[in-house]
């Protein structure tokens, strides 16, 4: 069943200094399957960050269709989770509250919303800062929070955003390994935005490279699950893969 | 729609030219409720003039020269205390935010007289020292002087120690020290003070011109008030406001941000 | 929230306890010092009390004005005109400042005319309040009234347009609607900027009612100041002038300073002084 469909998307925008229309965008069709995870690996400007924001519904789009679960896209709505690159978490709410926000805007009773919070966060390793703010938090640690954020609301698909882009490496590292572990333990549908080609094979089943607004190709992984940056690091395929999707990342 | 986009895209290109149309142009509507609300007759005139009376007011004044010299009066009287604010100012942040036990002693000291307030001491200065320029001129000082200091200490405080001795294992003595690091550091906050400081003391000027005084645009501004003027009254506000606002947005904030940002500092 | 055994929060009440309690002290001893110095001086250099009055006289004046009432009608009447203008000023602010700044083209439009009013907010506005209102309880009012309501406007303004897009963006992604992003996302976003603003208003509107009261009306501390004057009553004038300080110190540090510091600083935003 597809989750996600992508029909013929288009971003053209005017631009007031140029004083001209530019686009973003050009006719990019794209169908996502239930539980897949799909990355999007593209340059800086070719477009990627624009498609995501039209899924999310932040910026209106142009062209025929975007469906959730064969509904049409209008506006933000809590059925697409978004996790952003600058984590977006709320200074003046705790992590537990932070959590327990999309619940919350469902009308869920306090009690409730705490449980499911305290759930998600256990799943991410956090029970222990439920009660701080996120400003006494590492950037690792923020965003882990953010990611378990747009999974408690049970969204139909995951939108994530360069999520890992502000963290140091190996904390990135260990991030990766828990998103795939959460992802084989919940199964969401994941649509993963990353300029980090080798992140892009590691997580995803499917990888979507972008360049110029349109979609160059598309490479199915088939890696074995659980992955673990020990093991794939010296994996052949997760090499060849890699370089294929590297090399026409750099052509494009 | 078409060309509202046009429209929209030369006023942005057109502003981002020359800011200072962007600055402008919203006041343009103000200005026209204003006179549409004036000429309906809703309030008597007298009592609510027009932007044309006022501004018939500013070219008569400005030709007889009253405006020009109050105008010059209260600048000058504001230049003077802050002159003297600021020189006294930031050598005392400096001591206080250096030394523990300064801070210790003279930070409720200070707070304390900076809650008593400038206005407040007006009474006491007019029996010691009458109407006059020194009355003026020490409650000018005194507002300005409070947020300069506490911002001084603020500014030392926050030079981190490892900037101090990193230029000390570097070979600097202790004055070099306080030339080259603590008072660069410490200049983003001691500029955010002044600003604030000038910010309170045109406003103590103003006050004080109004009870003391015998000449400036405060007392330009009681006068007509005496002679129930609204026009000239009006035309005192405009001038302060306008005056102030070009001091403030032109000068003060973008040397608050040349150094503030400019270093990444976090101020504000 | 927090929510902890009950023996460690009792035990970290009373540490908290101690510790402002010796804060307290460690603010007013030097205080104190100043005091004992006057007391010293004063009569040490024989000066006239027409220029500065002894510490006796003072108290001495306290006692009597505190006594015969005047003391608490002036300082009634000053505060009801500041709370009564603040709340005011607050109550209209706040919620056309959030208005003005949800959209940022009108945020940029707006910004320089709440800069200009709040440029001028205050003392400036003194004689045409007094022209309008007539001398009294209306002009004062008008005057701390706009003394806040431009300057808390501006920064409610200036907080709004400073909450970042992505952190609307993801309360509208976890299917928060438009009261919920007023209540959970704009007004807490601005707070810190709003109180900084009431912080920054109320020190205008309270020089302002200073001034005020000694020009347009016949109670209140700032006309208790001025009527001494006229009397050359140094101690009313010295007593007046501490009690001015005193209030404003207790507003300051003990409302507005906590209040700017929770939200600040916990939330990791901007720090100030």
């Amino acid at each position: 069943m597809k989750t996600l469909s992508l029909k013929n998307l288009r971003k053209t925008y005017f631009d007031p200094y140029a004083g001209s229309q530019v686009t973003a965008v050009h006719d990019v069709s794209l169908d996502v399957e239930q539980g897949e995870f799909v990355s999007v690996v593209g340059p800086s400007g070719c477009g990627k960050t624009t498609i995501l924001n039209m899924i999310a519904g932040f910026i209106p789009y142009t062209g025929d269709e975007i469906l959730i679960d064969g509904n049409l896209v209008k506006g933000p709505g809590p059925d697409r989770g978004v996790v952003f690159q600058s984590f977006a978490l709320f200074p003046w709410k705790t992590v537990l509250e932070n959590v327990g926000f999309g619940p919350k805007m469902r009308g869920v009773p306090k009690d409730e919303r705490d449980r499911t919070a305290r759930e998600y966060l256990a799943l991410a390793g956090l029970s222990h800062a439920a009660d701080r703010y996120p400003n006494e938090l590492s950037g690792g640690m923020q965003q882990r929070v953010g990611v378990v954020r747009a999974l408690a609301n049970n969204p139909a698909v995951l939108l994530m955003d360069e999520p890992f882009a502000s963290v140091d490496a190996q904390t990135r590292m260990t991030l990766q390994e828990e998103l795939t572990r959460i992802w084989q333990e919940r199964k969401p549908t994941v649509i993963f935005i990353t300029h980090d080609v080798a992140e892009a094979v590691f997580l995803a089943n499917r990888v979507v490279v972008l360049s110029k607004g349109r979609v160059l190709d598309q490479i199915k992984v088939d890696l074995p699950r659980p992955r673990v940056w020990d093991h794939l690091i010296e994996d052949e395929t997760f090499k060849r893969l890699s370089a294929q999707v590297l090399q026409m990342v750099r052509a494009a | 729609m078409n060309i509202a986009l046009r429209f929209w895209s030369g006023y942005v290109r057109t502003t981002h030219r020359w800011p200072i149309i962007a600055t402008i142009v919203p006041f343009i509507p103000v200005v026209a409720i204003w006179s549409i609300v004036a000429n309906s007759g809703m309030f008597p005139r007298a009592f609510f003039p027009a932007p044309v009376d006022v501004m018939r007011s500013f070219i008569s004044l400005t030709y007889k020269g009253i405006l020009p010299d109050y105008l010059q009066d209260s600048l000058i009287r504001l230049l003077f205390g802050a002159t003297i604010g600021v020189a006294l100012g930031i050598p005392l942040g400096i001591l206080i935010g250096s030394s523990r036990l300064a801070h210790r002693i003279c930070w409720p000291v200070l707070l304390f007289f900076q809650a008593i307030g400038d206005i407040a001491w007006l009474p006491i200065l007019l029996i010691w020292f009458g109407f006059g320029l020194t009355t003026m001129t020490f409650v000018i000082v005194y507002t300005v002087l409070f947020p300069i200091v506490l911002s001084t200490v603020l500014g030392v405080q926050s030079v981190h120690r490892d900037l101090a001795r990193a230029a000390q294992s570097l070979g600097a003595s202790p004055m070099r020290v306080l030339w080259e690091v603590t008072l660069p550091g410490a200049l983003p906050n001691i500029i955010t003070g002044l600003r604030n400081g000038l910010g309170y003391g045109w406003r103590a000027l103003i006050a004080v011109e109004i009870i003391v005084g015998t000449s400036g645009i405060g007392f330009m501004m009681f006068d007509a008030r005496r002679a129930g003027s609204t026009v000239e009254i009006l035309l005192g506000m405009i001038v302060l406001g306008t005056l102030w606002y070009i001091v403030d947005a032109w000068i003060l904030a973008p040397i608050e941000r040349a150094t503030g940002q400019r270093w990444g500092l976090v101020t504000s | 929230m927090l929510v902890a055994p009950g023996q460690k929060v009792r035990s970290r009440v009373a540490w908290r306890g101690m510790n402002s309690l010796v804060g307290a002290a460690l603010f007013v001893a030097p205080l104190l010092v100043l005091v004992a110095i006057w007391a010293i001086v004063v009569p040490l250099f024989n000066v006239n009390p027409r220029i500065f009055p002894s510490v006796g006289s003072v108290a001495e004046a306290a006692v009597a004005a505190i006594g015969d009432g005047s003391l608490i009608r002036h300082i009634g009447a000053s505060m009801l005109r500041v709370g009564l203008g603040t709340f005011l000023g607050v109550l209209v602010a706040v919620p056309l400042g959030i208005a003005m700044g949800v959209s940022p083209a009108v945020s940029a439009f707006l910004t320089p005319l709440f800069r200009f009013f709040s440029v001028l907010a205050g003392i400036a506005w003194i004689p045409i309040a007094t022209l309008w209102f007539g001398y009294g309880f209306g002009a004062i009012i008008f005057v701390i009234f706009n003394a806040v309501f431009f300057v808390v406007a501006y920064n409610t303004l200036l907080g709004v347009s400073t909450i970042p897009m992505t952190i609307r963006n993801a309360a509208a992604s976890l299917g928060a609607g438009r009261w919920a992003l007023l209540t959970e996302v704009l007004l807490p976003g601005a707070l810190p900027n709003i109180v900084t603003g009431v912080r920054t208003g109320l020190g205008f509107a309270w020089r302002g009612l200073i001034a005020a009261e000694m020009i347009a009306t016949n109670v209140g501390l700032g006309y208790m100041l001025f009527v001494a004057r006229d009397f050359y009553r140094t101690e009313v004038i010295v007593l007046g002038m501490i009690v001015i300080g005193v209030l404003w110190l207790f507003i300051d540090r003990l409302l507005l300073v906590p209040l700017e510091r929770a939200t600040i600083e916990r939330w990791g935003l901007v720090r100030r002084t």
